[in-house]
């Protein structure tokens, strides 16, 4: 799809990246040399259940096009139960995001551990894909500073 | 009408003497005795100012865990949202349960006028001095969608009768022993049928948030933009919240989210306040009471609060052993192996 302005739309995708397993994962398949899209910006988190609900809403309603939340398996947390918060909080997530009229595709819950490289370059693929068929974040084509950007006191 | 008072104020007065209670939340006339005032009493004499057909617009459950003391033995009169208010406030362990002694009323909507006053009443209401029958487009809208006019998360319920009569239940143990106090002989009534009620609630819920799922996604996104383009982000709507009972709120400045010296922006308050109390707002309807802009604060997050308990079979305010759902995790969550909830 492309944007207004004639481009070719490449969508900005926000990642909160687990230390343990999917920050690894994407580093294996950064030194596989495995292709995947470069529209991800890789934030590294202590656990997926760092990836705090309100951060989440804050880079969508600051206009990121997607926000992909990578964690350990189930049973595999370094902190034994914080990926099971982290799927309870994007279920309420995704409802939150129907509610408010953004599409709950645009966030992406994925569990890649160290060794899935692969996994995790393919997972970025094909996120990449469905951000495109979505288009971009309306928030961002409506320009809304006012969404995240606060305002001086005079 | 005086009758249902008289009851409440019995039992509550019973209860001082008793010492079974250290203070009394109720709201009862103020020194003029014009005006109804949330009142903390603790001497047996001030009992009679209690009333119980007109309410103040403020939740005593968000008053008494900012200011009650929770070491207390406390006696509320309350609602049943202002009950259900205290579960949730109790669950974040802002009280103690075991040091309350709730008192219900049976609300069957409330009605805010310009004045201010806002009544209770049983399925008729009293416009000067007459009983009238309810007229469901002058309740507050939240009471329209309100499931729960009985409230049985209290101790005792009292049930007001159109003839003025108090029936009252005893929904625990504790309630029991509150009755016991009683000096005029009270009786222990059987439950109140509230199909109408559920049926009323079921109806406004689907007009209420049938109305925004019909919307197409882009037009959802812009009716809630333009409703948050009002707020002035004067923080009534996290202040009356009975779920808002953080002493250190992240939407204060300088905690990561809104910078010190600047407005916070409009969209992104509601969207962390929706993500910090959404899965177990109450439908008490205050922070819509309080918004002086009027925005529909509780639509929106009753809304929320219902699709998410629908996910996980969750409703907020009744069963204070159930802990919110996104806040815990249960044995059946390490059995899914898959990145979705359902
Ligand atoms: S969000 Fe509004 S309706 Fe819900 S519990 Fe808080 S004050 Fe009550
Ligand atoms: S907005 Fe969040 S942090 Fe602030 S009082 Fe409410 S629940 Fe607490
Ligand atoms: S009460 Fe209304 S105007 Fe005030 S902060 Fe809440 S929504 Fe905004
Ligand atoms: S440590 Fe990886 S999800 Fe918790």
């Amino acid at each position: 799809m492309d944007t207004a302005d004639g481009k070719r739309f490449e969508p900005k995708i926000l990642g909160f990246l687990c230390n343990w397993c999917c920050y690894a994962g994407a580093d294996l398949a950064g030194v596989s040399r495995l292709q995947y899209p470069p529209n991800i910006r890789a934030i590294r988190v202590m656990c997926s259940a760092g990836a705090d609900p309100a951060y989440v809403m804050k880079a969508l309603l600051g206009g990121v096009d997607g926000v992909f939340i990578g964690g350990c398996h189930p049973g595999e947390c370094h902190y034994t139960s914080g990926n099971y918060y982290t799927r309870r909080r994007v279920a309420m997530l995704k409802k939150l995001m129907e509610i408010l009229g953004l599409e709950p595709e645009r966030l992406r819950l994925e569990w890649v551990s160290a060794s899935e490289g692969a996994l995790f370059a393919e997972a970025i693929k094909d996120f990449t894909e469905k951000l495109k068929s979505l288009g971009p974040n309306p928030l961002k084509v409506k320009k809304r500073p006012g969404a995240v950007v606060g305002v001086k006191r005079s | 009408m005086a009758k249902c008072a008289e009851v409440v104020q019995d039992i509550l007065r019973g209860m001082l003497r008793e010492r079974l209670v250290d203070e009394v939340v109720a709201f009862g006339r103020g020194l003029t005795g014009s005006d109804i005032l949330p009142l903390f009493i603790t001497d047996e004499q001030d009992i009679d100012r209690i009333v119980t057909t007109s309410y103040c617009p403020s939740s005593l459950a968000k008053l008494v865990a900012r200011y009650g003391d929770r070491n207390k033995k406390m006696a509320i009169v309350v609602r049943s949202c202002d009950a259900r208010g205290l579960v949730e406030i109790a669950k974040r362990r802002q009280v103690k349960p075991e040091n309350l002694y709730l008192v219900g009323i049976e609300c069957y909507g409330v009605v805010r006028e310009k004045r201010g006053e806002v009544y209770i009443f049983a399925d008729k209401m009293e416009v000067d001095g007459e009983m009238m029958p309810l007229d469901e487009a002058a309740l507050s809208p939240n009471c329209r969608r309100c499931e729960y006019p009985v409230p049985t998360m209290a101790d005792i319920s009292c049930r007001i009768e159109p003839e003025g009569d108090c029936l009252v239940t005893v929904n625990t143990e504790k309630g029991k022993a509150m009755l016991a106090t009683a000096s005029v002989p009270v009786q222990d009534a059987p439950p109140s049928d509230v199909a109408a009620i559920k049926e009323r609630a079921a109806r406004w819920q689907e007009k209420d948030f049938g109305d925004i799922k019909r919307m197409e996604p882009g037009e959802r996104l812009d009716y809630w933009l333009s409703q948050f383009d009002r707020c002035i982000k004067c923080y009534g709507c996290r202040d009356a919240c009975p779920i808002c009972v953080c002493k250190e709120c992240c939407l204060e400045p300088d905690r990561g989210l809104i910078k010190g010296g600047e407005y916070p922006p409009e969209t992104l308050f509601h969207a962390v306040r929706l993500t910090h109390v959404g899965e177990s707002c109450v439908n008490c309807g205050q922070c819509e009471a309080a918004c002086p802009m009027e925005i529909p604060v509780s639509k929106l997050y009753h809304m929320l609060s219902k699709e998410v308990g629908s996910i996980f079979n969750y409703e907020p305010g009744l069963d204070i052993d159930s802990l919110p759902p996104v806040s815990m995790v249960d044995e059946e969550d390490l059995l899914k192996t898959g990145v979705d909830f359902g």
